[in-house]
């Protein structure tokens, strides 16, 4: 129960502490979790299907809690933190799915620009970020582009930009490379690579061991929802 | 400013989205506006009659338009003898009808629309000594009734009674009615917000996903439930404005009263009370289905 200002690491921008968590229906999806993650960091998130990974990253953007334990996100504490202030939490917790989940009656620039839009932005703010976050990715000549006109490295693109469009601290990936052929996986990681040097701090669900083992970046292993392995140039497996 | 903008072409584009539904459940809360507002205006129409009628006469006998004067003076004279009687005034068609008019100008909730002719009947009015002999006297006055003279008597405070008495019944019903309506209402109109939300669903996901605030991904669903609420709102003062000039004609040659309309101030509170009902139902029932079904 050591709050990340009182233990010393003021860098820390992740923490789970004693975390465990059990859904309704019985299952024991992660069992005393500690994870630290300090500002900066590359992080993949690696073990099999049930293994807990997507558990930590709902709880990260709250949309879960956990039963027991505590969480902190950029020195908030999220378990305790009141409804009104998870939207707060959000705009700087960026998150990228499997699945793209962009609107596909929007074009690329308009469903960057939602996350703005809907988080209170100008429209002309609106406008300037998604084109610089479109450049960020490389899709501003696919701005006008509809997700179905896109390719799916194209589509996760988009979905990149809009997770940065708000220039949150947290970058959350889980599983971007599953639904992309192995080259356009790595453009995909290529570019979160890219991101991460500007500072953004990275989260990654994977089950693409070739990418974690030719990155060797920290490693964090689950497996039946405990940590089993946290290495700092680790690979997929031990 | 922006973010209202956002907000309302939400809410448009919404309320368009699947026109169906949302003209469906416009047309229930129209009905139901209309019920409302038919309401309102018979209960108004009932009290202002009341308050007329209870003037200070207790009884009043109407007289036959071709009655001669030497009759009608020889059965005041008659009734003035009857000792239960206090005081009997003669009161010509000229003079029933510019009493109506000084009443009316009086009364903000009524308006004498056309006074070219004059329906009024010239008649004797009876102050007794005692309220209590009302029934006899009428008793024996209704008798006279057939006989050239007399057309009609009335008994003032049990006229205004009934009339209190189906004002009443009928607010009652009203309500109830009304009560049902509104129910029915509501229940079109979250059942039209749960599918706007429904069709919505990934847009919101992804609105929650990035930080938008519950009020930000509700508020759109909020106005497009007010939307409906006013546009039936509109739907239903269009058919009493249209509907009242016709209906006024045909009471009047039906039951052959003076053409009396509403004041103004009175259609202004129609139109707040309409417009008010309209509003808290519409975002009402929008709130409800976006509680229940934004649970997240």
């Amino acid at each position: 129960m050591v709050s990340p200002r009182a233990n010393g690491r003021g860098n820390e921008l992740i923490t789970l502490d004693d975390v465990s968590k059990r859904y309704p229906n019985g299952t024991e999806a992660l069992r005393d979790v500690d994870l630290h993650i300090e500002s900066g960091d590359f992080v993949f998130l690696v073990g099999s299907s049930g293994a807990g990974k997507s558990t930590v990253i709902r709880l990260l953007i709250r949309e879960e809690l956990p039963s027991t334990g505590r969480v902190w996100v950029d020195g908030q504490d999220v378990v305790r933190m009141r409804r009104s202030a998870v939207p707060r939490l959000r705009r700087r917790v960026g998150v990228v799915f499997q699945d793209f989940k962009l609107l596909p009656r929007r074009t690329v620039a308009e469903n960057v620009g939602f996350a703005l839009l809907v988080t209170g932005h100008s429209e002309e703010e609106a406008r300037e970020e998604t084109e610089r976050a479109l450049s960020l990715v490389g899709l501003a000549q696919r701005r006008d582009h509809f997700p179905d006109q896109l390719s799916g490295g194209e589509q996760q693109r988009a979905a990149i930009a809009r997770a940065l469009v708000n220039r949150p601290k947290i970058l959350i990936a889980d599983e971007p490379t599953g639904n992309v052929d192995p080259v356009t996986s790595w453009e995909i990681i290529k570019l979160l690579i890219r991101v991460n040097e500007l500072g953004t701090t990275l989260v990654m669900a994977t089950h693409n061991a070739e990418i974690v083992n030719a990155l060797r970046r920290r490693v964090v292993h689950l497996d039946r929802g405990m940590v089993v392995r946290d290495e700092r140039e680790g690979l997929y497996a031990a | 400013m922006k973010r209202v903008s956002y907000v309302l072409s939400a809410a448009w584009q919404g309320f368009w989205r699947n026109p169906v539904m949302s003209l469906a459940s416009t047309f229930t809360v129209g009905l139901m506006l209309l019920l409302f507002a038919f309401f309102l205006a018979t209960d108004r129409g009932l009290q202002a009659a009341a308050s007329v009628l209870e003037s200070k006469v207790e009884l009043a006998l109407f007289l036959k338009d071709d009655a001669k004067v030497s009759d009608v003076l020889a059965l005041r004279a008659l009734i003035e003898a009857d000792p239960a009687v206090s005081r009997v005034d003669y009161i010509t068609k000229e003079q029933a009808m510019a009493r109506l008019v000084e009443i009316a100008s009086r009364q903000p909730d009524i308006q004498i629309v056309d006074i070219s002719t004059n329906p009024l009947q010239a008649s004797l009015e009876i102050k007794l000594q005692n309220a209590q002999d009302a029934p006899r006297i009428s008793a024996a006055l209704r008798d006279e009734i057939g006989k050239g003279v007399v057309y009609e008597v009335v008994d003032n405070p049990s006229v205004v009674d009934k009339l209190l008495t189906i004002t009443r019944v009928l607010s009652f019903g009203g309500v109830a009615v009304l009560g049902m309506m509104l129910v029915v209402a509501l229940f079109v109109i979250v059942n039209t917000i749960r599918i706007a939300v429904h069709a919505r669903r990934d847009e919101i996901e992804i609105m929650q996903l990035v930080g938008a605030t519950d009020w930000f991904v509700r508020w759109p669903f909020i106005l497009e439930g007010m939307l409906v609420g006013a546009l039936g709102a509109v739907a239903a003062l269009t058919a009493v404005l249209l509907a009242a000039g016709p209906v006024t004609n045909a009471l009047v040659g039906f039951l052959e009263i003076v053409p009396l309309s509403f004041g103004s101030a009175f259609l202004w509170q129609l139109v707040g009370s309409v417009f008010a009902l309209a509003i808290v139902v519409g975002g009402g029932g929008a709130m409800l289905s976006v509680r229940t079904h934004l649970a997240k």
